[in-house]
Parts: structure tokens; sequence; C-alpha cells
């Protein structure tokens, strides 16, 4: 390996044999697949036998950081993984701010880690530079994910990237959630069981190797533009004093401010939109809350309750156990109808489901993450209910995308019910419901359509798509319509550009890149030569290579479900005209975004022509 | 004598390490914090940020905060 950016190994741990052995990275499927998120489904894909349990030994995490993560250009420190996950046994991609775990990663002399088989006994990895060892962990097993993290920095020191599972993990529960550093989440799904599958509590880092970009001229004048434009950028002080709660109004600021402690940010970002908080009075005066927005911490009053201090108290324990608190609220949400309908039995519903309470839910997120009573089915997420409740769960079942609980939309945490590319691309993306935007300006509810053409063009949007995304009456005219699936095209590309380079996909972040800078940087960063029609190519490879990862286990469009609830009273309505969306019109929007892939709308499969374009032929 | 007085305002601090980033890149050519002449350290709301004998107060590490954490002061301002 002789290019810039990347450690240029990748680590392999078998935890049934207790080996681990690096191998280099090979430049040609780095080449290829860009890095980063790329690289990680590259890997994954060739490690992932189709059929594979998730919860089983042979099911790989495989883990990456891409070329960027480990510089100072702002905002590069995401870490993705990729594994089959226990809530719809899709190939998922899971990704994470990596907080300090990206960087330290890459100082230690790595571009990815596979996981793979399971450990007799549970164990943490400690990798320092070259010393990578399978620890004991018998005295972490149960204990919670800010235990587990405080315990290793406490006894092995700082800095230290940890990713850790609490024990809802370890019970293998569908909605359990991995952990970096304690504050940022990764693996919406069931990531927490696949690790916890194997047996692993956590991966402990620390690097010290440093790391070299190729074009160090080139590299210091983008770096000193991008510099410049985030400091001049107007609402700059502001994002870093409120972070995401400058999106959500619903929120008290006030409130925030009081208990406000520190903003903490992942390596090399000027935003800071993770929290720390100290409730300052009351029952719970002194607890201490980490998460990667306050506006999570504050979520259950969006699920009726009326006392922050409250809401906090229960994040907190819901992140202590692993657990999902989206996927979490739905599950009880649904248990509560089934336990009124008298599908649960009534002896099951101990303590009452009040889906407002502080006590319930806290006694109901314990049973769930360590399997109690009805907890070891609640841990299964919704099909682990379908299945053991049958038909009359069937008919109360909430709107579910492929088997988990829509983010966005009717009936969700976030009401927003206008239908742009992230809420078709709950649907679209192969692992279903998910956070983010991925750099989309449906993002922001009812932008005109004017400024479309800017900010698809800084997404790499080629001009030719333009016209198929904003159909207009003619050239040069404003734009009469847009065409949400075609445009998730290219909302996924970008994604996949800024993953697979490390670059946060925030839109408070990813709005200071464009695709042809990004192309810049990574020549800059690497010395592979690249443009933007090239990079283009990559990343087209690598969403593709996503999807056939998922193809060959048989989910293709038939699982492409649209829940009924969405076109219902008070359901979705189009981003441009309001009006309440239709199943049809939907519909159209995944033939939309399927053709503009050139994929086959009736199946989602690819032409084998295009596969032999993009080298993907002989996979 | 050094052009610059570094002062540090922990309590702006969000642990980017920007700060260590840039030193490392300055007088090692790579993106090393481990060789930094500065350390920060945050643990949970805790932070501390220390210069090392080595720092000769260039103000590289101020030029690169975007949080208002660090501060190079002109000696003469100082005196």
């Amino acid at each position: 390996m002789t290019w810039g950016g990347f450690a240029g190994r990748v680590l392999y741990v078998d935890l049934t044999k207790g080996t681990v052995r690096t191998e280099p990275l090979s430049n040609d499927l780095a080449e290829k697949f860009i890095g980063g998120f790329g690289l990680t489904v590259r890997l994954a894909y060739d490690r992932i036998a189709p059929g594979t349990e998730p919860l089983a030994p042979a099911n790989p995490a495989v883990i990456g950081a891409g070329p960027l993560v480990g510089t100072n250009l702002p905002s590069t420190s995401r870490v993705y993984a990729v594994s089959k996950l226990p809530s719809n046994g899709t190939v998922s991609w899971c990704g994470a701010g990596g907080v300090t775990f990206g960087y330290l990663f890459k100082n230690a002399g790595y571009d990815h880690l596979v996981i793979e088989g399971r450990a007799e006994r549970p164990v943490y990895l400690q990798i320092f530079d070259d010393q990578v060892a399978i620890k004991d962990a018998g005295s972490l097993w149960g204990r919670t994910v800010e235990q587990t993290c405080e315990t290793l920095w406490r006894e092995i020191g700082r800095p230290l990237g940890i990713v850790a599972i609490g024990p809802a993990g370890e019970n293998l529960s569908a909605m359990s959630m991995a952990y970096v550093d304690r504050i940022a989440t990764i693996g919406r799904g069931g990531f927490g069981a696949v690790l916890g599958s194997k047996n692993l509590k956590a991966i402990a880092v620390r690097g010290t190797k440093g790391l070299e970009v190729a074009d160090r001229k080139a590299y210091r004048r983008l770096s000193r533009e991008l510099f410049k434009s985030i400091r001049e950028y107007p609402y700059l002080e502001e994002w870093q004093r409120l972070g995401l709660l400058k999106s959500f109004s619903q929120f008290p600021v006030e409130i925030y401010e009081k208990i406000k402690q520190r903003r903490v940010a992942c390596v090399s970002c000027p935003a800071g939109c993770k929290d720390v908080v100290q409730i300052q009075d009351g029952e719970f005066a002194g607890l201490t809350a980490y998460s990667s927005s306050v506006v999570n911490l504050f979520t259950p009053m969006l699920y009726g309750f009326k006392d922050y201090r409250q809401s906090v108290k229960l994040v907190h324990d819901l992140d202590g156990y692993g657990l999902d608190m989206f996927e979490f609220f739905g599950v009880m949400n649904f248990a509560l109808a089934l336990a009124e309908k008298g599908v649960i039995p009534r002896r099951e519903i101990d303590p009452e489901i009040v889906i407002n309470s502080l006590d319930s839910m806290t006694a109901w997120a314990r049973k769930t993450a360590c399997r109690e009573g009805l907890g070891r089915v609640l841990a299964d997420g919704f099909s682990g209910m379908l299945a053991e409740f049958g038909p009359e769960a069937h008919e109360s079942a909430p709107s579910l995308v492929k088997g988990m609980h829509p983010y966005v939309g009717p009936g969700s945490a976030l009401a927003w019910n206008l239908f742009g590319t992230q809420e078709l691309g709950q649907v679209m993306d192969p692992r279903g419901p998910h956070v983010g935007a991925g750099g989309s300006p449906t993002y922001f509810a009812r932008r005109p359509l004017e400024v479309f053409p800017k900010h698809l063009t800084r997404m790499g949007v080629p001009p030719e798509a333009l016209a198929r995304i904003l159909p207009g009456p003619a050239q040069g005219q404003a734009p009469q319509d847009l065409k949400v699936g075609r445009l998730l095209k290219y909302s996924h590309a970008w994604f996949v550009t800024l993953g697979s380079m490390g670059i946060c996909a925030r839109a408070q972040i990813n709005r200071f890149y464009s695709a042809e800078l990004a192309a810049e940087l990574y020549q800059a960063v690497t010395g592979i030569p690249t443009d933007l029609p090239g990079l283009r190519r990559k990343v087209d490879r690598v969403w593709t290579l996503y999807k056939m990862a998922n193809l060959r286990e048989g989910f293709d469009r038939k699982i492409d479900h649209l829940p009924d609830q969405w076109f219902q009273a008070a359901g979705f309505k189009n981003y441009v005209t309001d009006r309440p969306l239709g199943r049809g019109e939907a519909e159209e929007m995944i033939n939309d975004y399927y053709d503009e892939w050139g994929w086959d709308p009736e199946t989602g499969i690819p032409s084998d022509q295009q596969l032999e374009a993009l080298g993907l032929r002989d996979l | 004598m050094s052009k610059y007085q570094m002062e540090a305002a922990t309590e702006n601090c969000t642990g980017c390490l920007r700060c260590q980033l840039a030193c490392s890149d300055l007088f090692t050519k790579t993106f090393n914090p481990s060789v930094a002449r500065l350390r920060v350290e945050l643990s949970g709301p805790d932070c501390s940020i220390f210069f090392t004998d080595d720092c000769n107060e260039c103000g590289v590490c101020a030029d690169h905060c975007f949080y208002g954490a660090l501060r190079k002061i002109p000696q003469e301002a100082v005196q």
C-alpha cells in the first residue's frame, strides 16, 4: 500500500479459534470501492454466505473507516459496519460518528476489522497498534454500556476508542445497538446482538502510528478553503450552541441550557452535535447522561412524558441497556395494543404498560433487555411478536417497513408528513428504516424547487439527470415537479460518497462538501487519480454491490413494502403539492428509483450488462 | 522567545482534537495526535488541556480551533 490516507491493513479476528491476523489491504479493492462504507460492503460481501443466520458464528461483523478518517478535514470520523442483522435478516450497513474510535483505529494501523466466530466465554478485543489481544470480559458481562466504557477507560486509560454493547446485545435482542465511546450509536436493527452472539462485549483501540496524505500541497489548499467556508458560515455559532436542537423547535431550549454540561464532537468536527447533560434538581439530580444529541434524550416527551427529567432518565437507562429507543417505543405501543385486545394474556402484563410512565417504561426496558417474562418475546422486536401472537397480532400491527418501526412518518416518533427521499428511503434502503437524509434537500420541508438544482449538482447529480428529477416546461424555466424516486438514487449515491471517504452525512456538515470537492480531496489524500465521473462510477459500484448482497438473500422488490397506514387519514403528503400521497403514486416512485438505477423495476435486479460495466459480473 | 502565549478555555472544548491534528501535522508532517505538543483529555463533562515541554507556542492549535477553546495571545499584549 503506497497510497495516503489508508492505513493499509485489514485485521481479521476469529473468536472461535481465538486467533488474530493482519493482511495488507488490497490496492485493487481499495481503488475500486473507495474505502470506508464501500470497502466494508465489499469485504462483507465475500464473507457473508447467503442464508447465514444473523446470530450464527459465521455471520461476520465487518467494520471500517474511510481514507479521510484520521485527517483534520472537517467531520471525517465516520465508522461503518456491515453484517446481517437479526431484526429483518438483511445485509445491513450500520454507521456512527466515530467519536475517537475512528481515528484511533486508523492510527493503530488498520482500515478494516473483520470479526468472525464465537468466543467460548465473554471477551473484549484490545487493539494497541500491532498488539491485538482477545481479553476476558467476564467482569464486564451484564454491565451497562456506560459502566463498560468507564471500566475500560479507568483500567486501560485514555485515549481509548471503544465500541461496546449492553445487556440487550448480550441477550441477543433485535432492538439492540452497539455504542461508540458510549455516546454514539451504531447498528439499529440489532448490531449489538451480532456482537453479543459472538460473546464480544467491546472493542477497545489505541493507535499511535499517524497518517500521511499523498499530496500535501493540494490537501492544504483544499482544506484551507473548506475551513474558511465553515468559519464564515453564519449559523455555525448557533449550531455549535444548540446542535440538533436547532432543528427541533418542539423541545425547550431553556431546559437544555439549564442541563447542558458539554457539547462533544467527533474528532475533527466543527459542529459537535453530541451532548453531555446533567439533571440539576428533583429525584434524579446529579444524573449525567450522554447522547448523540439531547434531542434523543427529550424524545420520550413526544411519547407523552411530561417531565423532561424523567425523559432524560429513561433514555439514559435505555442507552445503558443498549436498546434502540425508537424501536422500543414502537414495540411497547404494539404490546399495549395487543394487551388491550386480549391477544397478550393478562398475566403477562406486569407491570401495566403505560407509555408515558417512567416506572412502567423503565421496568419494561429491563425486562426486554434481560428477556424477563414477556420481555423474552419483546426482545425479538416486531417480527418476534408477530411470530408469537399470530394472525390476531398482524391485524393490530403498526406501520412496519422490513419488520421495523419507521423512524419518520405517521405514527412514528418524527411525524413529518412530507414524502421526500428520507421517507421513501426507509423502504428503498435494503436494510429498512434508519436515520439519515443522505444530504437530499427534501430533508427540509417545502423548499422551493428553484433551489434544488444547486443542491443536486453539489451532491453529484449529473446534468442529464436533473431534467428527469425536476421536470419543467422548458429548459431554463422553474421546475414544476419533483421525482422523489429518481432523486433518491442520487441521495443514496451521495451517502455512499460521504460514507466511503469517512465524511459525516449530517445535513449541517455535508452542506460544506460537494461531490466535486470530495473527488479532489480523495485524490489529494490518497494519491489515487480521481475525477467526478470516475468517482460516480465507483459509488454506483458500491451501492449496486450492497443491493446484490441482499438480492442473493432473496430480498428483491417484494420486500419494498409500503405500509397501508402511510396512505390513510393523516398519512403522508406529496412533497410538492401537499396533497395526500396515494399508494399508486408511491409505487411509481419505486419504479422511478429502479429505473434511475437502470435496475429491473419488477424485481430490483441489475442487468448483466450493468454488472459487467461496473466490474461486478464475476461476483 | 515565542511570539504567543497560549491560553486554554476548557469549558468550550468539545474534544474534536483538531488542535492535536494540526500540531502533529506541522511538526511531523503526519496526522498523529499522539505526538502533538498539547493534549486534550475529555472525560465525561470534564476536560483538561495541557501543553508539553516541547510546545513553542506557535499558535497553530488555536488557529484550527472552531470552539474558542484555545487562544494565542501576542507576547506584546501579555507584557
